[in-house]
Protein backbone atom coordinates (compact mmCIF):
# COMPACT_ATOMS: atom_id res chain seq x y z
CA UNK A 1 0.00 0.00 0.00
CA UNK A 2 1.51 3.34 -0.85
CA UNK A 3 1.88 6.17 1.66
CA UNK A 4 -1.10 7.64 -0.13
CA UNK A 5 -3.10 4.67 0.68
CA UNK A 6 -2.31 4.75 3.97
CA UNK A 7 -3.30 8.37 4.81
CA UNK A 8 -7.01 7.28 3.63
CA UNK A 9 -6.84 4.47 5.66
CA UNK A 10 -6.01 4.45 9.30
CA UNK A 11 -3.10 2.10 10.97
CA UNK A 12 -5.94 -0.36 12.12
CA UNK A 13 -7.93 -0.44 9.12
CA UNK A 14 -10.78 1.74 10.87
CA UNK A 15 -11.28 4.65 8.37
CA UNK A 16 -10.34 7.92 9.54
CA UNK A 17 -12.55 10.40 9.50
CA UNK A 18 -10.29 13.22 9.07
CA UNK A 19 -8.13 11.51 5.95
CA UNK A 20 -11.34 11.15 4.36
CA UNK A 21 -12.96 15.09 4.87
CA UNK A 22 -11.06 16.27 1.40
CA UNK A 23 -13.07 13.51 -0.53
CA UNK A 24 -15.94 14.62 1.18
CA UNK A 25 -15.10 18.16 0.16
CA UNK A 26 -14.24 17.06 -3.72
CA UNK A 27 -17.83 15.32 -3.37
CA UNK A 28 -19.30 18.46 -2.14
CA UNK A 29 -17.79 20.65 -5.15
CA UNK A 30 -18.70 18.19 -7.80
CA UNK A 31 -22.56 17.63 -6.39
CA UNK A 32 -22.68 21.50 -6.42
CA UNK A 33 -20.83 22.38 -9.52
CA UNK A 34 -22.95 19.68 -11.27
CA UNK A 35 -26.28 21.15 -9.35
CA UNK A 36 -25.72 24.33 -11.90
CA UNK A 37 -26.03 22.25 -14.90
CA UNK A 38 -29.54 20.02 -14.15
CA UNK A 39 -30.76 21.55 -17.47
CA UNK A 40 -28.08 20.32 -19.18
CA UNK A 41 -28.59 16.43 -17.78
CA UNK A 42 -31.80 16.55 -18.09
CA UNK A 43 -31.23 16.85 -22.29
CA UNK A 44 -29.77 13.37 -21.99
CA UNK A 45 -32.91 12.14 -21.26
CA UNK A 46 -34.49 11.56 -25.11
CA UNK A 47 -31.36 8.82 -25.28
CA UNK A 48 -32.86 6.95 -22.24
CA UNK A 49 -36.23 7.42 -23.48
CA UNK A 50 -35.36 6.06 -27.09
CA UNK A 51 -33.79 2.97 -25.30
CA UNK A 52 -37.15 2.11 -22.58
CA UNK A 53 -39.25 2.85 -25.60
CA UNK A 54 -37.30 0.38 -27.96
CA UNK A 55 -37.59 -2.29 -25.16
CA UNK A 56 -41.05 -1.63 -24.45
CA UNK A 57 -42.54 -2.03 -27.56
CA UNK A 58 -39.74 -5.35 -27.72
CA UNK A 59 -40.97 -7.13 -24.93
CA UNK A 60 -44.84 -5.92 -25.92
CA UNK A 61 -43.73 -8.50 -28.84
CA UNK A 62 -42.54 -10.99 -27.25
CA UNK A 63 -45.12 -11.39 -24.84
CA UNK A 64 -48.11 -12.74 -26.76
CA UNK A 65 -50.62 -14.05 -24.24
CA UNK A 66 -51.49 -11.84 -21.21
CA UNK A 67 -50.29 -13.28 -17.83
CA UNK A 68 -47.32 -15.14 -19.85
CA UNK A 69 -43.88 -15.77 -17.89
CA UNK A 70 -40.13 -15.63 -19.52
CA UNK A 71 -37.75 -16.82 -17.31
CA UNK A 72 -40.10 -16.21 -14.03
CA UNK A 73 -40.43 -12.72 -15.30
CA UNK A 74 -43.98 -11.38 -16.35
CA UNK A 75 -43.82 -8.67 -18.83
CA UNK A 76 -44.04 -6.08 -16.38
CA UNK A 77 -41.24 -7.28 -14.69
CA UNK A 78 -38.95 -7.88 -17.24
CA UNK A 79 -39.53 -4.19 -18.66
CA UNK A 80 -38.76 -2.38 -15.08
CA UNK A 81 -36.22 -4.86 -14.89
CA UNK A 82 -34.86 -3.26 -18.08
CA UNK A 83 -35.69 0.45 -16.89
CA UNK A 84 -33.93 0.05 -13.68
CA UNK A 85 -30.43 -1.18 -15.11
CA UNK A 86 -30.83 1.36 -18.03
CA UNK A 87 -31.48 3.73 -15.55
CA UNK A 88 -27.83 2.93 -13.49
CA UNK A 89 -25.92 3.31 -16.87
CA UNK A 90 -27.75 6.67 -18.27
CA UNK A 91 -27.51 8.14 -14.16
CA UNK A 92 -24.05 6.87 -13.61
CA UNK A 93 -22.32 8.10 -16.54
CA UNK A 94 -19.37 5.66 -15.95
CA UNK A 95 -17.43 5.87 -18.44
CA UNK A 96 -16.52 9.49 -18.25
CA UNK A 97 -14.74 8.04 -15.42
CA UNK A 98 -12.97 5.84 -17.75
CA UNK A 99 -12.11 8.83 -19.92
CA UNK A 100 -11.09 11.30 -17.53
CA UNK A 101 -8.62 8.87 -16.33
CA UNK A 102 -7.16 8.27 -19.79
CA UNK A 103 -7.13 11.26 -20.74
CA UNK A 104 -5.30 12.27 -17.58
CA UNK A 105 -2.76 9.47 -18.27
CA UNK A 106 -2.54 10.04 -22.18
CA UNK A 107 -2.01 13.80 -22.23
CA UNK A 108 0.10 14.11 -19.04
CA UNK A 109 -2.05 15.59 -16.48
CA UNK A 110 -1.94 12.86 -14.29
CA UNK A 111 1.72 14.03 -13.35
CA UNK A 112 -0.40 17.05 -12.00
CA UNK A 113 -2.96 15.09 -9.81
CA UNK A 114 -0.55 12.31 -8.35
CA UNK A 115 0.90 15.06 -6.34
CA UNK A 116 -1.77 16.39 -4.98
CA UNK A 117 -2.39 15.08 -1.48
CA UNK A 118 -5.11 13.09 -2.27
CA UNK A 119 -5.07 9.56 -4.00
CA UNK A 120 -5.45 10.02 -7.39
CA UNK A 121 -8.03 6.82 -7.77
CA UNK A 122 -9.84 7.92 -4.62
CA UNK A 123 -10.00 11.50 -5.90
CA UNK A 124 -11.59 10.27 -9.20
CA UNK A 125 -13.93 8.16 -6.79
CA UNK A 126 -15.23 11.28 -5.01
CA UNK A 127 -15.89 13.71 -8.18
CA UNK A 128 -17.76 10.39 -9.67
CA UNK A 129 -19.99 9.71 -6.78
CA UNK A 130 -20.99 14.07 -6.57
CA UNK A 131 -21.87 13.66 -10.53
CA UNK A 132 -24.20 10.80 -10.29
CA UNK A 133 -25.43 12.18 -7.34
CA UNK A 134 -27.31 14.62 -8.95
CA UNK A 135 -27.63 12.39 -12.57
CA UNK A 136 -29.17 9.31 -10.60
CA UNK A 137 -32.15 10.90 -9.07
CA UNK A 138 -33.07 12.71 -12.09
CA UNK A 139 -33.37 9.24 -14.62
CA UNK A 140 -34.90 8.02 -11.24
CA UNK A 141 -37.48 10.14 -11.38
CA UNK A 142 -38.03 10.07 -15.27
CA UNK A 143 -37.64 5.95 -14.64
CA UNK A 144 -40.56 6.29 -12.48
CA UNK A 145 -42.58 8.16 -14.99
CA UNK A 146 -42.44 6.59 -18.18
CA UNK A 147 -43.20 3.15 -16.17
CA UNK A 148 -46.05 4.42 -14.50
CA UNK A 149 -47.34 6.01 -17.35
CA UNK A 150 -46.68 3.11 -19.93
CA UNK A 151 -46.06 -0.14 -18.23
CA UNK A 152 -47.67 0.21 -14.80
CA UNK A 153 -46.30 0.22 -11.52
CA UNK A 154 -43.92 -2.67 -9.88
CA UNK A 155 -45.60 -5.93 -9.07
CA UNK A 156 -45.39 -6.22 -5.42
CA UNK A 157 -43.43 -3.95 -4.51
CA UNK A 158 -43.32 -2.57 -0.82
CA UNK A 159 -41.53 0.75 -0.12
CA UNK A 160 -39.97 -0.56 2.85
CA UNK A 161 -37.60 -2.75 0.96
CA UNK A 162 -36.45 1.00 -0.67
CA UNK A 163 -33.51 1.43 1.50
CA UNK A 164 -32.07 -2.05 1.06
CA UNK A 165 -32.34 -1.10 -2.85
CA UNK A 166 -30.40 2.35 -2.65
CA UNK A 167 -27.72 0.50 -0.89
CA UNK A 168 -27.64 -2.05 -3.45
CA UNK A 169 -27.68 0.31 -6.20
CA UNK A 170 -24.87 2.88 -4.82
CA UNK A 171 -22.64 -0.16 -4.19
CA UNK A 172 -23.69 -1.44 -7.54
CA UNK A 173 -22.65 1.75 -9.04
CA UNK A 174 -18.74 2.44 -7.06
CA UNK A 175 -18.11 -1.44 -8.00
CA UNK A 176 -18.61 -0.22 -11.53
CA UNK A 177 -16.31 3.22 -11.35
CA UNK A 178 -13.47 0.85 -9.53
CA UNK A 179 -13.74 -1.76 -12.31
CA UNK A 180 -13.97 0.93 -15.14
CA UNK A 181 -10.45 3.04 -13.33
CA UNK A 182 -9.05 -0.43 -13.54
CA UNK A 183 -9.88 -1.39 -17.10
CA UNK A 184 -8.16 2.24 -18.05
CA UNK A 185 -5.43 2.64 -15.51
CA UNK A 186 -4.36 0.06 -17.96
CA UNK A 187 -3.37 2.99 -20.14
CA UNK A 188 0.01 3.48 -18.51
CA UNK A 189 0.98 0.89 -20.44
CA UNK A 190 -0.88 0.93 -23.66
CA UNK A 191 -1.58 3.83 -25.10
CA UNK A 192 -5.31 3.75 -25.23
CA UNK A 193 -7.16 0.96 -23.29
CA UNK A 194 -10.69 2.31 -24.49
CA UNK A 195 -11.17 -1.22 -26.51
CA UNK A 196 -10.65 -2.98 -23.42
CA UNK A 197 -13.34 -0.85 -22.32
CA UNK A 198 -15.48 -1.36 -24.97
CA UNK A 199 -15.81 -5.19 -24.04
CA UNK A 200 -16.37 -4.33 -20.59
CA UNK A 201 -18.99 -2.38 -21.42
CA UNK A 202 -20.65 -4.62 -24.04
CA UNK A 203 -20.38 -7.60 -21.35
CA UNK A 204 -22.44 -5.36 -18.71
CA UNK A 205 -24.91 -4.04 -21.62
CA UNK A 206 -25.61 -6.67 -23.81
CA UNK A 207 -26.20 -9.68 -20.81
CA UNK A 208 -26.22 -7.39 -18.05
CA UNK A 209 -28.91 -4.52 -18.69
CA UNK A 210 -30.98 -6.23 -21.02
CA UNK A 211 -32.14 -9.30 -19.93
CA UNK A 212 -32.46 -11.09 -16.35
CA UNK A 213 -29.78 -13.76 -15.70
CA UNK A 214 -32.25 -16.22 -15.78
CA UNK A 215 -32.96 -16.38 -19.10
CA UNK A 216 -29.87 -17.37 -20.09
CA UNK A 217 -29.22 -21.29 -19.58
CA UNK A 218 -28.09 -22.82 -16.85
CA UNK A 219 -24.06 -23.61 -16.97
CA UNK A 220 -24.03 -19.35 -18.75
CA UNK A 221 -26.25 -18.25 -15.78
CA UNK A 222 -23.61 -20.02 -13.57
CA UNK A 223 -20.79 -18.36 -15.24
CA UNK A 224 -22.30 -15.02 -15.20
CA UNK A 225 -22.77 -14.89 -11.54
CA UNK A 226 -19.04 -15.18 -10.91
CA UNK A 227 -18.38 -11.60 -13.23
CA UNK A 228 -19.40 -8.51 -12.73
CA UNK A 229 -23.05 -8.47 -14.04
CA UNK A 230 -24.24 -9.74 -10.94
CA UNK A 231 -23.40 -7.21 -8.66
CA UNK A 232 -23.35 -4.07 -11.13
CA UNK A 233 -26.53 -4.88 -12.95
CA UNK A 234 -29.01 -7.97 -11.76
CA UNK A 235 -28.37 -7.79 -8.41
CA UNK A 236 -29.61 -4.02 -7.95
CA UNK A 237 -32.42 -4.22 -10.42
CA UNK A 238 -33.67 -7.73 -9.46
CA UNK A 239 -34.21 -6.07 -5.52
CA UNK A 240 -36.17 -3.93 -7.01
CA UNK A 241 -38.64 -5.98 -8.91
CA UNK A 242 -38.94 -8.89 -7.03
CA UNK A 243 -37.62 -8.30 -3.41
CA UNK A 244 -36.67 -11.25 -1.21
CA UNK A 245 -34.68 -10.81 1.83
CA UNK A 246 -32.35 -13.59 1.15
CA UNK A 247 -31.47 -12.64 -2.18
CA UNK A 248 -30.71 -9.67 -1.11
CA UNK A 249 -28.19 -10.36 1.93
CA UNK A 250 -26.56 -12.67 -1.10
CA UNK A 251 -26.52 -9.82 -3.43
CA UNK A 252 -24.74 -6.99 -0.54
CA UNK A 253 -22.37 -10.05 0.51
CA UNK A 254 -21.40 -10.39 -3.31
CA UNK A 255 -21.07 -6.44 -3.45
CA UNK A 256 -18.99 -6.08 -0.14
CA UNK A 257 -16.43 -9.17 -1.95
CA UNK A 258 -16.48 -7.36 -5.31
CA UNK A 259 -15.96 -3.83 -3.93
CA UNK A 260 -13.11 -5.18 -1.82
CA UNK A 261 -11.17 -6.95 -4.51
CA UNK A 262 -11.95 -4.34 -6.95
CA UNK A 263 -10.24 -1.64 -4.97
CA UNK A 264 -7.34 -3.89 -3.60
CA UNK A 265 -6.69 -4.09 -7.13
CA UNK A 266 -7.32 -0.44 -8.42
CA UNK A 267 -4.61 0.63 -5.88
CA UNK A 268 -2.27 -2.00 -7.17
CA UNK A 269 -2.49 -1.39 -10.55
CA UNK A 270 -2.32 2.65 -9.78
CA UNK A 271 0.94 1.67 -7.71
CA UNK A 272 2.47 -0.41 -10.25
CA UNK A 273 1.37 1.73 -13.08
CA UNK A 274 2.69 5.16 -11.55
CA UNK A 275 6.36 3.73 -11.74
CA UNK A 276 5.75 3.14 -15.17
CA UNK A 277 5.32 7.39 -15.84
CA UNK A 278 7.01 9.15 -18.25
CA UNK A 279 6.39 12.57 -18.92
CA UNK A 280 7.63 14.83 -21.16
CA UNK A 281 8.59 18.51 -20.54
CA UNK A 282 6.29 21.07 -21.92
CA UNK B 1 -16.88 22.28 -64.31
CA UNK B 2 -16.12 18.03 -64.38
CA UNK B 3 -12.57 19.22 -63.38
CA UNK B 4 -13.38 21.03 -60.77
CA UNK B 5 -15.47 17.99 -59.49
CA UNK B 6 -12.72 15.87 -60.00
CA UNK B 7 -9.93 18.16 -58.07
CA UNK B 8 -12.82 18.58 -55.31
CA UNK B 9 -13.35 14.75 -54.91
CA UNK B 10 -9.41 14.58 -54.76
CA UNK B 11 -8.61 16.84 -52.43
CA UNK B 12 -11.45 15.25 -50.36
CA UNK B 13 -9.82 11.59 -50.61
CA UNK B 14 -6.39 12.95 -49.93
CA UNK B 15 -7.83 14.06 -46.67
CA UNK B 16 -9.15 11.13 -45.33
CA UNK B 17 -6.35 9.15 -46.54
CA UNK B 18 -3.63 11.60 -44.36
CA UNK B 19 -6.58 11.53 -41.57
CA UNK B 20 -5.79 7.33 -41.81
CA UNK B 21 -2.11 7.77 -42.00
CA UNK B 22 -2.37 9.74 -38.98
CA UNK B 23 -4.14 7.71 -37.03
CA UNK B 24 -2.17 4.28 -37.74
CA UNK B 25 1.08 6.03 -36.46
CA UNK B 26 0.56 4.12 -33.93
CA UNK B 27 -0.27 0.65 -35.02
CA UNK B 28 -1.05 -1.61 -31.99
CA UNK B 29 -3.25 0.99 -30.84
CA UNK B 30 -5.12 1.52 -34.68
CA UNK B 31 -5.08 -2.43 -34.49
CA UNK B 32 -6.74 -3.04 -31.08
CA UNK B 33 -9.21 -0.38 -31.87
CA UNK B 34 -10.02 -1.95 -35.09
CA UNK B 35 -10.50 -5.82 -33.97
CA UNK B 36 -12.25 -4.80 -30.53
CA UNK B 37 -14.68 -2.95 -32.27
CA UNK B 38 -15.06 -5.68 -34.67
CA UNK B 39 -15.49 -7.92 -30.99
CA UNK B 40 -17.74 -5.34 -29.48
CA UNK B 41 -20.38 -5.22 -32.33
CA UNK B 42 -20.34 -9.18 -32.73
CA UNK B 43 -20.89 -10.02 -28.80
CA UNK B 44 -24.80 -8.22 -29.36
CA UNK B 45 -25.10 -11.09 -31.60
CA UNK B 46 -25.68 -13.00 -27.99
CA UNK B 47 -28.90 -10.85 -27.80
CA UNK B 48 -30.70 -12.06 -30.54
CA UNK B 49 -29.94 -15.62 -30.31
CA UNK B 50 -31.34 -15.28 -26.67
CA UNK B 51 -34.25 -14.23 -28.37
CA UNK B 52 -34.63 -16.24 -31.18
CA UNK B 53 -34.88 -18.91 -28.65
CA UNK B 54 -37.95 -17.15 -27.31
CA UNK B 55 -39.72 -16.33 -31.29
CA UNK B 56 -39.26 -17.97 -34.10
CA UNK B 57 -39.42 -14.79 -35.70
CA UNK B 58 -39.79 -10.85 -33.91
CA UNK B 59 -41.11 -8.55 -36.13
CA UNK B 60 -41.37 -10.62 -39.39
CA UNK B 61 -38.00 -10.71 -39.24
CA UNK B 62 -35.75 -13.96 -38.85
CA UNK B 63 -31.71 -14.34 -37.94
CA UNK B 64 -31.46 -13.69 -41.98
CA UNK B 65 -32.57 -10.42 -41.83
CA UNK B 66 -31.56 -9.25 -37.97
CA UNK B 67 -28.00 -10.21 -39.91
CA UNK B 68 -28.94 -8.09 -42.61
CA UNK B 69 -30.21 -5.23 -40.36
CA UNK B 70 -27.26 -5.45 -38.15
CA UNK B 71 -24.88 -5.44 -40.91
CA UNK B 72 -26.32 -2.19 -42.90
CA UNK B 73 -26.35 -0.75 -39.88
CA UNK B 74 -22.96 -1.17 -38.52
CA UNK B 75 -21.38 -0.74 -42.58
CA UNK B 76 -23.62 2.83 -43.38
CA UNK B 77 -22.31 4.39 -39.12
CA UNK B 78 -18.37 2.71 -40.18
CA UNK B 79 -18.37 4.26 -43.45
CA UNK B 80 -19.65 7.95 -42.36
CA UNK B 81 -17.23 7.72 -39.47
CA UNK B 82 -14.04 6.94 -41.63
CA UNK B 83 -14.96 9.69 -44.65
CA UNK B 84 -17.06 12.16 -42.49
CA UNK B 85 -16.66 11.73 -38.65
CA UNK B 86 -16.10 15.62 -38.09
CA UNK B 87 -19.85 16.18 -39.73
CA UNK B 88 -20.56 14.60 -35.38
CA UNK B 89 -19.10 17.01 -33.71
CA UNK B 90 -20.19 20.33 -36.28
CA UNK B 91 -22.16 22.09 -33.75
CA UNK B 92 -18.96 22.29 -31.08
CA UNK B 93 -17.28 23.65 -34.27
CA UNK B 94 -20.01 26.40 -34.96
CA UNK B 95 -20.81 27.49 -31.61
CA UNK B 96 -17.03 27.51 -30.61
CA UNK B 97 -16.04 29.81 -33.71
CA UNK B 98 -13.35 26.81 -34.81
CA UNK B 99 -14.65 27.05 -38.80
CA UNK B 100 -12.33 29.96 -39.24
CA UNK B 101 -9.87 27.45 -40.80
CA UNK B 102 -12.33 26.32 -43.43
CA UNK B 103 -13.38 29.12 -44.80
CA UNK B 104 -10.02 30.53 -46.20
CA UNK B 105 -9.60 27.86 -47.96
CA UNK B 106 -10.03 27.58 -51.36
CA UNK B 107 -12.51 24.37 -51.97
CA UNK B 108 -15.96 24.05 -50.58
CA UNK B 109 -16.28 24.79 -47.07
CA UNK B 110 -18.38 21.84 -46.01
CA UNK B 111 -16.85 19.42 -47.86
CA UNK B 112 -13.55 20.55 -46.05
CA UNK B 113 -15.22 19.94 -42.90
CA UNK B 114 -16.75 16.58 -43.29
CA UNK B 115 -13.21 15.36 -44.18
CA UNK B 116 -11.50 16.31 -41.95
CA UNK B 117 -11.29 14.00 -39.53
CA UNK B 118 -11.88 9.95 -39.27
CA UNK B 119 -12.61 7.89 -36.54
CA UNK B 120 -10.37 5.09 -36.72
CA UNK B 121 -12.76 2.18 -34.93
CA UNK B 122 -15.33 3.07 -37.42
CA UNK B 123 -13.42 0.55 -39.71
CA UNK B 124 -13.83 -1.99 -36.97
CA UNK B 125 -17.79 -1.50 -37.76
CA UNK B 126 -17.12 -1.14 -41.57
CA UNK B 127 -15.55 -4.34 -41.34
CA UNK B 128 -18.09 -5.99 -39.19
CA UNK B 129 -20.73 -4.39 -41.30
CA UNK B 130 -19.31 -5.91 -44.41
CA UNK B 131 -18.67 -9.74 -42.94
CA UNK B 132 -22.07 -9.86 -41.98
CA UNK B 133 -23.75 -8.94 -45.52
CA UNK B 134 -21.60 -11.36 -46.76
CA UNK B 135 -22.59 -14.23 -44.10
CA UNK B 136 -26.60 -12.89 -44.91
CA UNK B 137 -26.67 -15.46 -48.06
CA UNK B 138 -27.50 -12.86 -50.58
CA UNK B 139 -25.65 -14.50 -53.55
CA UNK B 140 -23.37 -11.88 -55.44
CA UNK B 141 -26.08 -9.82 -56.80
CA UNK B 142 -27.67 -8.98 -53.40
CA UNK B 143 -24.21 -9.06 -52.24
CA UNK B 144 -23.67 -5.63 -54.47
CA UNK B 145 -26.83 -4.28 -53.82
CA UNK B 146 -26.34 -4.52 -49.96
CA UNK B 147 -23.14 -2.33 -50.99
CA UNK B 148 -24.97 -0.30 -52.85
CA UNK B 149 -27.25 0.73 -49.73
CA UNK B 150 -24.03 1.04 -47.23
CA UNK B 151 -23.62 4.12 -49.80
CA UNK B 152 -26.92 5.77 -49.36
CA UNK B 153 -26.82 4.58 -45.91
CA UNK B 154 -23.79 6.25 -45.11
CA UNK B 155 -25.67 9.01 -47.50
CA UNK B 156 -28.32 9.54 -45.93
CA UNK B 157 -26.45 9.56 -42.14
CA UNK B 158 -24.45 11.88 -42.63
CA UNK B 159 -26.68 14.27 -44.76
CA UNK B 160 -28.63 14.06 -41.49
CA UNK B 161 -26.50 14.55 -38.79
CA UNK B 162 -25.20 18.10 -41.13
CA UNK B 163 -28.67 19.02 -40.81
CA UNK B 164 -29.05 18.39 -37.35
CA UNK B 165 -25.49 20.16 -36.74
CA UNK B 166 -26.55 22.93 -39.03
CA UNK B 167 -29.27 24.00 -36.35
CA UNK B 168 -26.30 25.50 -34.35
CA UNK B 169 -26.05 28.45 -36.74
CA UNK B 170 -29.38 29.53 -35.01
CA UNK B 171 -29.70 27.51 -31.89
CA UNK B 172 -27.17 27.19 -29.04
CA UNK B 173 -27.11 23.85 -27.15
CA UNK B 174 -27.99 22.02 -30.39
CA UNK B 175 -24.54 19.49 -29.75
CA UNK B 176 -26.60 17.24 -27.35
CA UNK B 177 -29.96 17.05 -29.27
CA UNK B 178 -28.14 16.59 -32.45
CA UNK B 179 -25.83 13.68 -31.22
CA UNK B 180 -28.74 12.22 -29.42
CA UNK B 181 -30.88 12.01 -31.88
CA UNK B 182 -28.50 10.38 -34.40
CA UNK B 183 -27.42 8.03 -31.89
CA UNK B 184 -31.75 7.33 -31.34
CA UNK B 185 -31.68 6.72 -35.39
CA UNK B 186 -28.50 4.27 -34.85
CA UNK B 187 -30.69 2.48 -31.61
CA UNK B 188 -33.64 2.18 -33.65
CA UNK B 189 -31.81 0.84 -36.98
CA UNK B 190 -30.83 -2.42 -34.82
CA UNK B 191 -34.61 -3.63 -34.04
CA UNK B 192 -37.39 -4.71 -36.18
CA UNK B 193 -39.68 -2.35 -37.83
CA UNK B 194 -42.51 -5.06 -37.45
CA UNK B 195 -41.89 -4.40 -33.53
CA UNK B 196 -42.88 -0.42 -34.16
CA UNK B 197 -46.76 0.29 -34.98
CA UNK B 198 -48.64 3.62 -34.90
CA UNK B 199 -47.43 7.05 -34.40
CA UNK B 200 -43.54 5.44 -34.06
CA UNK B 201 -43.67 3.54 -37.09
CA UNK B 202 -44.74 6.57 -38.76
CA UNK B 203 -41.89 9.13 -36.82
CA UNK B 204 -39.26 6.30 -37.73
CA UNK B 205 -40.04 6.47 -41.61
CA UNK B 206 -40.83 10.54 -41.85
CA UNK B 207 -39.08 11.92 -38.85
CA UNK B 208 -35.70 10.24 -38.41
CA UNK B 209 -35.01 8.50 -41.88
CA UNK B 210 -34.42 5.09 -40.17
CA UNK B 211 -36.81 3.59 -42.65
CA UNK B 212 -34.58 4.72 -45.59
CA UNK B 213 -31.50 4.19 -43.98
CA UNK B 214 -31.90 -0.01 -43.45
CA UNK B 215 -36.12 -0.76 -43.30
CA UNK B 216 -36.38 -0.48 -46.83
CA UNK B 217 -33.08 -1.79 -47.72
CA UNK B 218 -33.91 -4.96 -46.09
CA UNK B 219 -37.18 -5.16 -47.40
CA UNK B 220 -35.60 -4.95 -50.61
CA UNK B 221 -32.55 -7.43 -50.12
CA UNK B 222 -35.58 -10.00 -49.18
CA UNK B 223 -37.94 -9.60 -51.84
CA UNK B 224 -37.02 -6.78 -54.99
CA UNK B 225 -38.72 -3.99 -55.49
CA UNK B 226 -37.97 -1.42 -58.21
CA UNK B 227 -40.29 1.43 -56.78
CA UNK B 228 -39.07 1.03 -53.56
CA UNK B 229 -35.47 1.10 -54.87
CA UNK B 230 -35.57 4.47 -56.89
CA UNK B 231 -37.50 5.92 -53.73
CA UNK B 232 -34.45 4.95 -51.29
CA UNK B 233 -32.32 6.82 -54.05
CA UNK B 234 -34.15 9.62 -54.65
CA UNK B 235 -34.34 10.65 -50.72
CA UNK B 236 -30.73 9.80 -50.07
CA UNK B 237 -29.92 12.50 -53.17
CA UNK B 238 -32.70 14.67 -51.43
CA UNK B 239 -31.39 15.41 -48.30
CA UNK B 240 -27.95 15.60 -49.57
CA UNK B 241 -29.09 18.33 -51.43
CA UNK B 242 -30.93 20.07 -48.19
CA UNK B 243 -28.63 19.33 -45.82
CA UNK B 244 -26.11 21.44 -48.23
CA UNK B 245 -28.41 24.27 -48.62
CA UNK B 246 -29.44 24.10 -44.87
CA UNK B 247 -25.72 24.30 -44.24
CA UNK B 248 -24.69 27.08 -46.50
CA UNK B 249 -27.87 29.26 -45.58
CA UNK B 250 -26.82 29.04 -41.37
CA UNK B 251 -23.08 29.88 -42.74
CA UNK B 252 -24.15 33.49 -43.52
CA UNK B 253 -24.69 34.12 -39.81
CA UNK B 254 -21.76 32.23 -38.97
CA UNK B 255 -19.38 34.48 -36.45
CA UNK B 256 -15.91 33.69 -35.98
CA UNK B 257 -14.56 33.61 -32.53
CA UNK B 258 -11.01 35.33 -33.86
CA UNK B 259 -9.32 31.66 -32.60
CA UNK B 260 -6.37 31.37 -34.11
CA UNK B 261 -6.03 27.96 -35.45
CA UNK B 262 -3.61 26.20 -38.15
CA UNK B 263 -4.78 22.68 -39.82
CA UNK B 264 -2.65 20.73 -40.53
Amino acid sequence: MSGQEKNAVSKTGVLNGKKWRKYRVIYRSVLMENLQYAANIALGFFGYFVFIFIFIKLWDYMYQEPGELIAGYSKEQMIWYVMMTEMMWFGSNASAVARQVKTDIRGGNIAYLMNKPYHYTLYILAKYTGEWSVRLPMFAGLAVVIGTVLVGPVPAFKIITVPAMVVCIILGLTINAVLQICISLLSFWIEDATPFRWLYDKLLLVVGTIFPLEIFPRTAQAFFKLTPIYPVCYGPAKLIVDFGPEKCIEILAVQALYLAAGCGLMFFIYRKGVKKLYVNGG
Amino acid sequence: MLTAVKNQVRVCMLSVKYNIMREMLNKVTFLTNVTFMILNNGSILIQWFILFRLREDIGGYTMREVILLWGLTAASFGLSHILFARVYSLPELIVSGKLDSYLVQPKSVLLGVMTSATDISAIGDLLYGVILLAAGGLGVRGFMMSLLFVVTGMIILTAFAVLLGSLSFWFVRVDMLSGQMIMGLVSFATYPDGIFRGISRFLLYFVMPVGMVVYHPVHILVRFDAGMLLTVLGYACLLSVAAAAVFYRGLRRYASSSLMEARM
